[in-house]
């Protein structure tokens, strides 16, 4: 996921642009110099100049390379095909998986879900990811629900506590 | 003063906090050993259980959570030379050198004691620093305040390992995303595309979560297995360590300081605190040939810096509600949400509680060092756990934990976007440090800018007249120009910049 700052630097820009714009077009408070619309027109176009910058390669000579600690006698280095970096997108994903079906599927079931597909996708088999997805749910639940009587939503499979 | 003292006391020998404090002691233990999950991370997904306990419990678990995951992090260091959490990532090499030198005791004991000291020096610093501060900030007008969230922001950009540009940016981004909701002058929804979602604003806690704890299992996904701890029988741990105490006694000291000064400086924290205090040491040290090869005298500077900067943090946390660094950021969350608004009134209306918070940070340190001793012994069970059982069970907390904030469904889109947004950013360079402080610190600055300028009328200059305002303008517009000063004067110079290669 790697862009170049030329990319992310026109993109803020856009996105400073447009937040200026909109902060622009807000009512001003009646009788009062200054309202709502100031600080975002200020912010948009701070952030709007800094894309610029960025995008121009200014600043770039401060960056410091990340000090990698290369892993000794760990696995060979992923496979790097386009596909691959999909995968990243998996977490944020299942949140919204859960957002979408938690309240009829209730939590266990929506929660053992995605305990087995997160667990699978980093390297469990199934012996360690199907005990998992049935005992995690249960103990997020116990201490969640019952401990700190947050309202999960009880769905097709309702706790008996 | 005596009096104060026995009422917090009393507030913190309760069940309630007793219980709170060792449990989240070897909560933060576990998550900050357990290589890729940090410290802000550990606290982040607290915060849901904190809102169920009394206000002195609940920062009981976040003072004591994040004291034991900053030191628990020099344990995989040591042992894997992979850091537990980022602030251990500065000496993780050297300490790794001392394991393979048969020296793991000495060096994961230098990591128990000389945190546990630097913690302390960091909670004395609180103590004294903090009351005298407030009875200058009582004075304070929304000018001051202004400036002074302004240049805690500047700080938080100037101190980011990355291009100070691209910090600003993630800065303004930060602010942006505090300009949602209708929490603002005009009393207008702004930004919120006619979601009503968005009209309370983005809380600070989801987004954090997002940033710190998603983003965290997204990189997992991409990154191999670090391998299991290879199982070993410890000697002694603190033996030595008296020892080295004497002889490395102005390091410690000194390391001590640079972290107070880095914890109270905003936006940075204990991992730059350990970055600053190594790099002192080797250049200060009479054998700097030695660095590299397994020498304790960085290990007992950085060590006792990164803690140090933990405590002395919440120092602009607890006083103006400007986070010294992003587990603090979290602290003023908690803090406002139990009713301890930040602010030098604090210091005499809930001054009870405020000693109550230095009894926790200096019990926090204390008992780090027997839990730290087990801790290291059971490392190598606790560390066999794999990345595959732990990394679910964090996304678990991840949704549940941002739906309990309020009971709200929408949190938990929150975390995902977030998620997303913290991972995209750092991969192209982005600091998130600099984007948390600015959604926190948003509410405020824009309040302070706007009550300025219409108390102004508009004008600019009475920004500048007060004369602590005056100074700390200067201040903000020094550290605003200063990157800009440099670039132009490396230009000028004409040195070959050293390329930063695209990985």
């Amino acid at each position: 996921m790697r862009l170049p700052d030329r990319v992310t630097g026109l993109f803020l820009v856009g996105l400073g642009a447009a937040a200026a714009y909109g902060g622009w077009q807000l009512p001003p408070v009646p009788g009062q110099p200054v309202g709502p619309n100031v600080f975002p027109l200020v912010i948009g176009t701070g952030l709007a100049l800094c894309g610029l910058a960025i995008a121009f390669g200014i600043g770039r000579s401060f960056e410091e390379e990340e000090h990698l600690i290369p892993v000794e006698g760990g696995q060979p280095p992923p496979p790097t095909s386009k596909l691959y970096g999909l995968r990243a997108l998996l977490p944020p994903a299942l949140l919204l998986f859960y957002v979408a079906i938690a309240d009829r599927l209730g939590f266990i079931l929506t929660a053992a879900m995605i305990v087995y597909v997160t667990s699978t996708a980093l390297g469990a088999r199934w012996k360690v990811a199907l005990p998992l997805a049935l005992l995690a749910p249960i103990g997020i639940h116990l201490i969640f629900s019952k401990l700190l009587r947050v309202p999960l939503p009880p769905g097709v499979l309702p706790m008996p506590w | 003063m005596l009096n104060t003292l026995t009422q917090a006391f009393a507030l913190i020998t309760t069940w309630e906090v007793i219980i709170a404090i060792l449990a989240a002691s070897v909560y933060g233990l576990v998550i900050g050993s357990l290589p890729g999950l940090s410290a802000t991370m550990a606290t982040a997904l607290l915060v849901p259980v904190t809102f169920y306990l009394s206000p002195i419990a609940a920062i009981a678990t976040i003072v004591a959570a994040s004291t034991m995951a900053i030191f628990a992090g020099d344990i995989p260091g040591a042992l894997l030379r992979i850091p537990g959490t980022p602030a251990s990532a500065a000496y993780a090499d050297e300490a790794y050198a001392m394991t393979r030198k048969g020296e793991a005791e000495l060096a994961l004991g230098a990591g128990v004691w000389f945190s546990a000291v630097g913690g302390i020096a960091g909670t004395l610093s609180l103590m004294i620093l903090a009351p005298p501060l407030a009875e200058i900030a009582l004075s304070f007008s929304t000018f001051e305040y202004f400036w002074l969230a302004f240049l805690g922001l500047m700080c938080a950009t100037l101190v980011a390992r990355s291009s100070p540009v691209k910090a600003i940016a993630s800065m303004f981004i930060g602010l942006l995303v505090a300009c949602i909701g209708i929490e603002n002058p005009g009393g207008v929804p702004r930004f919120t595309f006619g979601m009503t979602d968005l009209f309370g604003g983005i809380e600070p806690i989801p987004a954090l979560v997002g940033v710190f704890a998603v983003a965290q299992v997204m990189r997992a996904m991409l990154t191999p297995e670090p391998p299991p701890i290879p199982r070993r029988k410890f000697g002694s741990i603190l033996a030595g360590q008296w020892k080295l105490t004497k002889k490395y006694n102005w390091q410690m000291t000194r390391g001590n300081i640079i972290g107070i000064i880095i914890g109270v400086l905003p936006g940075a924290g204990a991992d730059m605190a350990a970055w600053v205090s190594y790099a002192m040491s080797k250049r200060f040290s009479k054998e700097p040939e030695k660095f590299g090869t397994g020498h304790v005298e960085g290990l007992v500077e950085a060590g006792a810096s990164n803690n140090a900067s933990i405590a002395s943090g919440w120092v602009p946390s607890l006083l103006f509600g400007i986070p010294g660094d992003t587990i603090a950021a979290i602290a003023i969350g908690v803090l406002y949400m139990k009713g301890l608004n930040p602010g030098p009134t604090l210091f005499t209306e809930k001054a009870s509680s405020m000693y109550a918070i230095y009894l926790m940070f200096i019990i926090a340190n204390i008992i780090m060092i027997p839990l730290g001793i087990i801790m290291i012994r059971l490392a190598s069970h606790v560390l066999r756990a794999p990345r595959s059982t732990v990394m679910p069970v964090i996304m678990l907390c991840c949704a549940v934990g941002s739906f309990a904030i309020g009971n709200n469904i929408f949190g938990v889109v929150i975390v995902a976007t977030f998620g997303v947004i913290g991972y995209v950013m750092e991969e192209n360079g982005y600091p998130v440090a600099a984007m948390v402080l600015g959604i926190v610190m948003g509410t405020m600055i824009e309040q302070s800018f706007v009550t300025s300028l219409i108390k102004s009328d508009g004008s600019v200059l009475p920004f500048f007249e007060r004369p602590i305002a005056a100074i700390l303008a200067a201040m903000a517009i020094g550290a605003l120009i200063w990157p800009v000063l440099v670039w132009v004067w490396r230009k000028l110079k004409r040195t070959p910049v050293p390329a930063a290669s695209a990985r």
